[in-house]
């Protein structure tokens, strides 16, 4: 028997054929190098910057004792969303690549699609971590580097012999202020991603 | 220490969760899929984030999204969320490897989403 009002339920029968589903794209890269300028350039929602309050022992770390660690520190975190479609969504996940904060990229590299690893030339060493962390991981990612100067033009070749990259990681040049060039190295990624087992899909 | 380090609005928030860091029992992904199963009659020890949290995943809705909509740090929603599964108010649906996931179909409109922005 139902007690009308007592509670309110999802309305049965909605079909959930493939069930809403979230895809993850990490933003990775040195301090100040425009994760979160490459964030806000492509999502559709304002997008979140989070100071995350994080225990000594860090989120995602299996702790069966129920004894909460002690706050030690904060993380600053940047996401936005792409709609696909109602039921597919795009999440992208931008935080610094220090190396303390490294479990934190392990519980958000878990089951995503793929990272962007933005450079700056002039600091290339900053994405080493990033580079050596997801080829580690097997992530597929593509080194995106920020034309902070616009007008000069940098050399992909340099910047893969550099980052000791193969041949198959593609690298593209990027404004992360602007939109159009977001796109473009989303779009690189995630046909990246899937080996480019669909490239006649246009 | 600047003032953006000022952690006094993270210390505020952080007693929404009584001090706690992570969610009651198994750990979930930031874009698990959040479904209301249940509203409670009368909200004994929920607070207003947990009755928001209830009312925007009576439609499925992703972690990451919840915390943007009630513009609350991901680990402090996480950790009220969990709380509302422990209380059997909703379901929080671990989300497919995007590697499992992605055929033919969605490469495809993922694609055309990122273009068509």
């Amino acid at each position: 028997m139902e007690f009308a009002g007592s509670e309110r339920s999802r309305p049965a029968g909605v079909a959930l054929t493939a069930g809403p589903t979230a895809l993850k794209i990490l933003v990775a890269g040195g301090f100040g190098v425009g994760k979160t300028t490459m964030v806000g350039s492509i999502s559709e929602i304002r997008p979140l910057h989070t100071e995350e309050l994080l225990s000594d022992r860090g989120v995602g770390v299996d702790d069966t004792s129920g004894v909460e660690g002690k706050i030690t520190t904060t993380v600053a975190l940047d996401f936005g969303r792409i709609t696909i479609r109602e039921g597919l969504w795009l999440y992208l996940f931008g935080t610094p690549g220090q190396d303390r904060f490294w479990f934190m990229w392990d519980e958000l590299s878990l089951g995503a699609l793929g990272a962007v690893v933005l450079a700056d030339t002039r600091r290339l060493q900053d994405c080493f971590p990033a580079v050596d962390y997801f080829e580690q991981r097997g992530l597929p990612f593509v080194v995106a580097v920020n034309c902070f100067d616009g007008a000069r033009r940098h050399d992909p070749a340099k910047v893969r012999r550099a980052l000791g990259l193969d041949a198959a990681t593609p690298v593209v040049m990027c404004d992360a202020r602007h939109r159009a060039s977001v796109k473009e190295v989303l779009t690189t990624l995630v046909t990246h991603a899937v080996g480019g087992a669909y490239r006649h899909v246009d | 220490m600047t003032d953006d380090d000022d952690p006094g609005p993270l210390v505020r928030l952080f007693g929404l969760t009584g001090g706690r860091v992570r969610p009651s029992g198994e750990t979930f992904d930031l874009v698990a899929i959040v479904t209301t199963v249940s509203m409670p009659f009368e909200p004994v020890g929920l607070n207003p984030e947990h009755e928001s949290m209830l009312d925007i995943c009576l439609r499925p809705t992703p972690v990451a999204d919840v915390a943007a909509q009630l513009r609350l740090p991901l680990n402090i929603t996480r950790v009220l969320l969990g709380d509302l599964r422990r209380e059997g108010l909703v379901t929080i649906d671990a989300p497919r490897p995007a590697q499992q996931l992605i055929d033919e179909r969605i490469y495809r409109e993922v694609l055309h989403g990122i273009r068509r922005l």
